[in-house]
């Protein structure tokens, strides 16, 4: 009985740990069909700077000079939050959050403004493209 | 189920071997008079894991594992909670676990698409505020029940899911700043802390301390995920302040607290085992009983005492299934907890949620679990998913469905929807520079 | 994204304080589970063995002992009924209790137990050659703290059960050894050891005192002697071997010998004075065991003169009256600390606590401790070498009056000057008026029984 005892619980016990460590490693698997998901929602769209991209993760981001803020453009001309883009139905759009300089795009000030490919951003003296991601290749 | 159906099949086999592999030990090691009473809960479990896993079938979610969690840990209580003291078919259980699915799903469906949700932010405090009155009324004479004939229900537990819906918010709503003198003050805010306030009132005045420091993990969670927006300067010397402030808060609340609460707060319960302590000390003597690898199914003691069900209940499972398999149920809650880690929410009204969740679940596991092996003072809490009570499992199960929600989000305006869709993206696209 | 980011922190951070307060929880079971279960409503208790592999309790109740066989330590290893709180069993439970967190609670087949200092045959000898009479007997080893023998009488046999409990006699519950008795003229001992710090041997021993059976004292009241006629002028180690009262009297009023020096002196030996500490208590293995007290007021007054004399308020415990000698028999002025459990065995039989000797602050200096010895053993050789024949022995009697002088209990304290049987022992027989047996004769029991084991 003792022996028998431990054994079973061993059995229950291990049974239970690769059940928990299967659905981790299906949490993880998860993850990669989430992410290609997630650029399906974004119409795989990110924010590039001349020598920095942004990729754009999460469906509010809140673009400043703030550390705070989601995408960081450390210079004074930028606002601590400047923006916010928001995305819904694949659509990305921008919203002034208050800025002192105001928003740019394409050389035409905005205080909202659905993204096209391929628009300029202008946020204080920095320029952001907002264009197609490179690095995935589109199926 | 798209892209990932292989592993839904291994995570549905192995979930239910997890389940056999503690009925085996059930039908082994188990205290029962009759066969049937262990074929009923075998066939109970099994039938419940299948059903559940073709009910997901007709789900269109991004992840299933909070749901395989979920069916793993509740089975898991059900055989828990069906083998106490004798092998007994938990039928009262076996339904509130059915009902805790249901409001899963319910949990899901209502908070998957957050847009919608943010725009019905002031349902959450009307309903709350309706608890609260119900509480002021209906309970009698200061407790935390109302009674409806045969069932008990506990309206603090219900404001618990409202509560985290009315913390959590979007970068958009911390935006909306309106300046008040030379402060920018988002007006949310003043009335989240308001309504903490008076939530918090109301639970000292019913006497529900177990409660309390729930709320209060929750408003903490989203108190430090809020204030990192309407001020663009709140520093860590600021939050380490308000973390001292809290701290010195509780400390004079416990100074100046009610007599009743002061002897829960300093009970040596060894000197005392007969009285006060006597729940607690039980539950120590039965855990140290059970050892690491425990007495077997059907065979503890503790099921004699008070509360085993519920408040004792990690000590009463400790006692007959060990201390390391315990330990390993709490992993699972706490893995459940875990999966916004892996799986990143997408929207930071569904991360603060997640996070509020989180906090619920984790102050409410360690109220019992530390509260029960007198760690801290000891209050009447339940663990999520383990302890019986139709309450408290329905909300959290509903709690897990909003868990569900954050990483299965729709990501919909309520009202672009209405406008036909070509109009925007592809016309414009081919204009774009 | 940043945002994302925070509420994960924010999710760690909560599962991060749980995982650590779950770790602190296992560290507690895992250390305490042994304290839990013996507050549970079943045992598993072990043996208790004495140095020779004796038993001197049986847990599991299984075995047959012949009738008596525990008597002689009933009441210092004692049982887990409850009735005894201060003795070995009830405060070693944990220890003595068949469980371990791994192996949980074995009913049959444990091998938790504790194995003790005691010499039972001993032990049992020196119970016999009380000859039923109240009193108590402890001897340690001085250079390494083993208690050897330890017994107390009245005492009873724990197997027999308490439905007799009314008719029990007094004391029979406690062993009279951890408990403050009235040391009598021991307590001159303690005086003489003061004396020697503060004016050193040469500045002691040119004092010289006469006694003419009672001394009128500065404070107007009489010092008593025991020999109404006097001992006539004498030096220190006359008097102590006369164990003159009014030679003592005269040395406290004397101007070399400050009341606040003796204080400290005193202090330093572990008595409370003038009732100033309340857990003034010696820790033995779990047993409380206590130490001395007396009151020091005034060098012109009656009670102060009589608490260096070792009546009035003075209060010592024998064991606290043998560990003296062990510093001054080892000459360093250093008390070695007693114990009982020489080591344990767990349910699974694994040997450890393994006791190590261990000696107090030094509480008087060397030199003390030499010149005391050399008085004490004088005396043994003048006055017991008869009575004690074959042993190297310093010794110091005391007659200790006791209910308003309704009682006379007798007590000798000593050690064996012999690095083959190095003991220190205190016997104190109460009511000594009714009885024919004497300390000496117990101690010599004691001793030719202790001298036997060791060979």
């Amino acid at each position: 009985m003792d022996s028998m005892n431990l054994i079973l619980c061993a059995v229950a016990a291990a049974s239970l740990d690769i059940c928990v460590l299967v659905l981790i490693l299906t949490a993880y698997h998860e993850r990669t069909t989430g992410n290609k998901r997630w650029n399906r929602i974004t119409s795989f769209m990110e924010l590039a700077d001349y020598n920095t991209v942004y990729p754009l993760g999460c469906d509010e981001i809140l673009i400043g000079r703030h550390a705070s803020a989601d995408i960081r453009l450390a210079d004074l001309s930028v606002s601590r939050y400047h923006a916010i883009l928001t995305v819904s139905n694949g659509v990305w759009t921008i919203t002034d959050a208050g800025s002192t300089s105001g928003i740019l795009i394409n050389g035409v000030p905005v205080s909202q403004a659905q993204l096209r490919e391929n628009d300029i951003i202008k946020l204080g003296n920095r320029q952001l493209i907002f264009r197609r991601r490179r690095d995935i290749s589109v199926r | 189920m798209s892209g990932n159906t292989s592993s839904y099949i291994f995570s549905s086999i192995f979930v239910l071997i997890a389940h056999i592999g503690m009925l085996l030990n059930v039908y082994f090691n188990g205290n029962y008079d009759s066969l049937t009473q262990v074929i009923i809960l075998s066939g109970a479990v099994i039938i419940l894991d299948i059903a559940y896993f073709l009910a997901m079938l007709f789900f269109r979610q991004n992840t299933f594992t909070v749901d395989f969690l979920l069916i793993l840990i509740l089975n898991m209580s059900v055989i828990f909670q069906s083998c106490f003291g004798e092998v007994v078919f938990d039928y009262k259980h076996y339904i509130t676990c059915i009902v805790a699915l249901a409001a899963c799903r319910g949990g899901y469906l209502l908070c998957r698409n957050h847009k919608w949700l943010g725009e019905k932010r002031k349902f959450f405090y009307i309903g709350i505020l309706i608890l609260m009155v119900v509480i002021v009324t209906l309970t009698g004479s200061r407790s935390m029940w109302i009674s409806l004939g045969s069932i008990t229900i506990q309206p603090s537990e219900f404001i618990k899911p409202l509560f985290i819906l009315a913390c959590a918010t979007s970068i958009t709503e911390q935006q909306k700043k309106h300046k008040i003198l030379c402060f920018h003050i988002v007006y949310e805010n003043i009335a989240l802390f308001g309504l903490t306030a008076a939530i918090c009132l109301l639970q000292w005045w019913c006497r529900d301390l177990g409660s309390l420091p729930t709320f209060v993990g929750i408003y903490v969670c989203g108190f430090l995920l809020r204030i990192c927006y309407p001020k663009a300067k709140f520093s860590k010397k600021k939050l380490i302040g308000a973390g001292a402030a809290l701290l010195a808060v509780a400390i004079v609340g416990m100074r100046f607290a009610p007599a009743y609460v002061q002897d829960r707060l300093h009970v040596d319960i060894w000197a005392d085992k007969n009285g006060n302590g006597y729940q607690q000390s039980q539950a120590l003597i039965a855990i140290a009983n059970g050892g690491w690898f425990g007495k077997g199914p059907g065979h503890g003691e503790l099921h004699n005492v008070f509360a085993h069900k519920n408040d004792i209940v990690f000590a009463t499972i400790c006692e007959e299934w060990g201390l390391l398999y315990a330990l390993m149920m709490v992993l699972a809650i706490l893995i459940l907890i875990a999966l916004p880690l892996i799986n990143p929410p997408r929207s930071y009204f569904h991360g603060t949620m997640s996070a509020g969740i989180s906090a619920a679940f984790t102050v409410q596991m360690a109220l019992n679990i530390f509260g029960s092996c007198n760690l801290i003072p000891f209050t009447g809490v339940t663990i999520p998913f383990i302890s019986t009570g139709g309450s408290s499992l329905m909300i959290s199960g509903f709690m897990a469905g909003m868990l569900v929600a954050c990483q299965s989000p729709v990501m919909r305006s309520p009202h672009l929807n209405e406008q036909p869709k070509q109009r925007r993206i592809y016309p414009q696209r081919r204009n774009a520079v | 994204m940043k945002s994302i980011k925070r509420c994960q922190r924010v999710i760690s951070l909560f599962i991060v304080a749980f995982i650590l307060g779950m770790i602190v929880l296992v560290v507690k079971i895992q250390r305490e589970a042994s304290f839990y279960m013996i507050n549970s409503d079943k045992l598993c208790l072990g043996m208790v063995y004495d140095k020779n592999g004796d038993v001197l309790f049986d847990g599991t109740g299984e075995n047959e002992y012949p009738d008596g066989h525990f008597i002689d330590i009933g009441n210092l290893i004692g049982d887990d009924k409850g009735q005894m709180d201060n003795t070995l069993v009830a405060k070693n439970l944990k220890r003595l209790n068949n469980y371990s967190f791994t192996a949980g609670l074995k009913e049959s087949g444990g091998k938790a137990a504790i194995y003790t200092t005691l010499d039972h045959t001993a032990n049992r000898a020196v119970y016999d050659a009380f000859a039923g009479n109240d009193g108590c007997a402890v001897a340690y080893n001085y250079k390494t703290g083993e208690i050897l023998v330890c017994t107390s009488l009245p005492s009873l046999d724990v197997t027999k059960g308490y439905d007799d409990i009314e008719n029990f006699r007094s004391g029979t519950l406690i062993s009279k050894n951890m408990y403050k008795t009235v040391p009598g003229s021991t307590q001159k001992v303690s005086t003489v050891i003061a004396a020697l710090e503060i004016m050193g041997p040469n500045k002691l021993f040119s004092k010289r005192f006469n006694c003419t059976g009672s001394y009128h004292n500065k404070g107007g009241n009489d010092i008593d002697c025991h020999q109404s006629y006097g001992h006539g002028e004498q030096d220190i180690q006359q008097a102590v071997e006369n164990s003159c009262n009014p030679f003592f009297a005269q040395l406290v009023e004397d101007d070399d010998f400050p009341l606040n020096k003796i204080k400290n002196v005193f202090n330093d030996m572990g008595y409370a004075i003038n009732a100033d500490e309340d857990d003034n208590y010696f820790d033995i293995d779990g047993i409380k065991c206590e130490k001395a007290s007396t009151t020091l007021n005034d060098p012109y007054e009656f009670k102060t003169q009589w608490g260096c004399i070792g009546q009035g308020d003075t209060m010592v415990s024998p064991i606290q009256l043998m560990m003296w000698e062990s510093a001054i028999a080892n000459e360093n002025g250093k008390m070695t600390m007693p114990y009982l459990i020489d080591h344990v065995t767990d349910v699974n039989g694994k040997e450890k606590d393994k006791a190590k000797t261990q000696t107090s602050d030094r509480i008087f200096t060397s030199d003390t401790a030499s010149t005391v010895k050399e008085i004490l053993l004088t005396n043994g050789q003048n006055h017991y070498a008869y009575s004690i024949p074959g042993y190297n022995i310093g010794v110091k009697s005391g007659t200790a009056q006791v209910f308003e002088g309704a009682q006379e209990n007798s007590l000798l304290v000593g050690f064996v000057d012999d690095p083959s049987l190095p003991v220190a022992f205190c016997v104190v027989i109460e009511n000594k008026n009714n009885t024919w047996i004497t300390t000496d004769s117990i101690v010599k029991v004691m001793l030719d029984s202790l001298s036997r084991s060791n060979n």
